[in-house]
């Protein structure tokens, strides 16, 4: 202890007196310590089914999600520390326009699920790619890769025409949020320390400018991650999801209540295949919808990009990829299915 | 926050997520195939905050390698310590009779289009697992299931006066489990069994009764029930 207050003493600059001022260890300390005391209690409290449901599957969503976001935040450092912006630029077609669909497709190379693709997305931005191209990189990423495609070919083997149509649906809501962004969109919705850069010093180098870049973002998404975790579980055992899934079966209103579950139940977009592929009360179609709301748009995305992107960000940019990913899946759907 | 809190919840969140992976718990969260991911991601958890630890320990008052984005102003870490402390003081079992009833979806009908069903093998019980045997009796339309004494294996779940022999299907983790659930008649005494007890259950299928009408859940006449230990991973795939 004594060790560590020297250390803090010394890199105090800026932060106010220590003395006398209680710090966030003190206070993960007391939590700690209450959480000890207070275990029995806390067992005792979640013994309701109810609650023993909805805190296995808040575990579920977060253990399930960490290693994908790990993913994520390391090449979100790796590009942070090893690719210089200049060569992205060089990489990418000039003209935004024709930016937006190469980053849509760029999404195949990016293997994992949503959480991963955010912190990318937000590395992008900060390395001077155009927030339109990003945005678009992180809609399509976490639905047209193959592990997702080839999940959802493994589901839907009585219809294998699921997989063109979730493809080009998930591709088709990216390039057109991309391009929305691009007309409609303002630089200041996103929260300035999102694309704040590291600070380059002298001496600082490449290694820990990636290490200290992947710490951060972890740190940063993954308690937004955690609170889209809660979120997911609430809604898991507080929405009647059976009496959901009955509804479904007209076609206007499946579409509608296929779409909010897909926004409520947050599920992996390697999974929600296979959940699709269960609900056999419904026709393909609000099915479908369902296979390319989620990965676009879910309470734990949406906690994820307000926690990167800040609420202002957040507030416009999912109710509009909400509607705009339910009409891409409706046209596709009309040309596939 | 600081960043030394900071550190200390990435130690805390990797080590939980070793500890799943060490200890078999974490078969009650996701799928097996997740472990090897669940490793790296502790370890890296660990590493990450380690060499910021050690850096911070190096740093003298010139060379500050770092510092914190927003000087404390983020709250959203804390959250962090929510799934520690879920792990290492609650440790949530795996789902059971409440997420059955919770959803009409039968994780067993997707197997459908499979091209014929092999054959049962010879012998007077045969052990199936409950995915296998509802997906036969749904689609199987030769009836070889007719007349043949199965086992399987789940938890007792209960419904509108039913009482089903149950399982949960997971593809990812347990926020997409889908129920598998035969329905139970005749004697055995199961109906003295407490839900969510873990059974075997041997018995002959009513043939003709997993229908579109019953949501293709069969019912079985049960010869034997005796509870058993819950199975380490408690989930079919």
């Amino acid at each position: 202890m004594t060790i560590t207050s020297e250390i803090r003493g010394r890199r105090s600059s800026g932060r106010g007196p220590l003395r006398g001022k209680v710090t966030s260890l003190e206070v993960l300390c007391l939590l700690l310590v209450l959480a000890l005391v207070l275990q029995d209690w806390l067992v005792g409290v979640l013994d309701a089914p109810q609650l023993r449901t909805a805190a296995t599957v808040f575990v579920a969503v977060c253990v399930q999600a960490m290693p994908f976001l790990v993913f994520g935040v390391l090449i979100s450092g790796a590009i942070a520390a090893f690719v210089p912006a200049s060569a992205l630029r060089r990489l990418l077609p000039k003209r935004t326009a024709l930016a937006v669909p190469v980053a849509g497709l760029a999404g195949v190379a990016l293997p994992g699920c949503e959480c991963a693709s955010v912190p990318v997305a937000r590395r992008l931005m900060q390395q001077g790619v155009p927030p339109a191209v990003a945005l678009s990189f992180l809609l399509a990423a976490p639905a047209v890769n193959p592990i997702v495609l080839v999940a959802t070919a493994v589901a839907f083997r009585d219809a294998p025409m699921m997989v063109p149509a979730r493809f080009v649906g998930s591709l088709l809501t990216a390039v057109v949020m991309g391009w929305l962004w691009t007309r409609f969109g303002k630089a200041e919705w996103i929260a300035e320390r999102a694309l704040r850069k590291f600070e380059e010093r002298e001496g600082v180098s490449r290694w820990t400018v990636f290490t200290e870049t992947a710490r951060h973002d972890l740190v940063e998404a993954g308690g937004f991650l955690v609170l889209g975790g809660v979120f997911a579980a609430a809604f898991n055992v507080l929405v009647p999801t059976a009496w959901m899934e009955t509804l479904g079966a007209q076609i206007v209103l499946g579409v509608i209540v296929m779409a909010f579950l897909a926004v409520i139940l947050a599920l992996c977009s390697e999974a929600d295949a296979f959940v699709a592929v269960s609900m056999t009360a419904l026709p393909l179609l609000p099915r479908l919808v369902f296979l390319v709301v989620g990965p676009a748009v879910d309470v734990k995305l949406f906690a994820l990009q307000a926690g990167t992107f800040g609420k202002s960000f957040a507030l416009r940019f999912a109710p509009a990829t909400f509607v705009v990913a339910i009409a891409s899946a409706l046209a596709a759907g009309a040309v596939f299915l | 926050m600081r960043r030394e809190t900071q550190n200390i919840l990435l130690i805390l969140l990797g080590g939980a997520l070793l500890k799943l992976s060490f200890t078999d718990m974490y078969l009650r969260y996701v799928k097996a195939g997740l472990q090897p991911l669940l490793i790296a991601a502790g370890a890296i958890m660990i590493l990450l905050a380690g060499l910021a630890i050690v850096r911070d320990l190096r740093a003298t008052k010139e060379v500050e390698v770092h510092d914190d984005h927003g000087h404390g102003s983020s709250r959203s870490p804390w959250m962090l310590l929510l799934p520690v402390l879920a792990v290492f003081l609650i440790a949530p079992p795996a789902l059971g009779a409440d997420t059955v009833n919770r959803s009409d979806r039968n994780a067993a009908q997707e197997s459908k289009s499979l091209n014929g069903f092999a054959a049962l093998p010879e012998g007077a019980v045969i052990p199936l697992s409950l995915g296998e045997f509802v997906t036969r009796t749904a689609w199987d339309d030769s009836g070889s299931l007719d007349d043949r004494v199965v086992k399987l294996t789940g938890f007792v779940a209960r419904k509108n006066d039913s009482t089903y022999v149950a399982r949960l299907a997971i593809s990812c983790c347990a926020a997409d489990a889908s129920p598998i659930k035969v329905r139970m008649t005749g004697g055995g005494g199961f109906d003295s069994m407490p839900t969510d007890q873990w059974v075997e259950v041997t018995g002959k299928v009513v043939p003709g009764s997993a229908t579109k009408e019953t949501a293709y859940v069969p019912t079985l006449t049960v010869a034997e029930i005796a509870p058993i230990a819950t199975p380490v991973d408690t989930y079919e795939s």
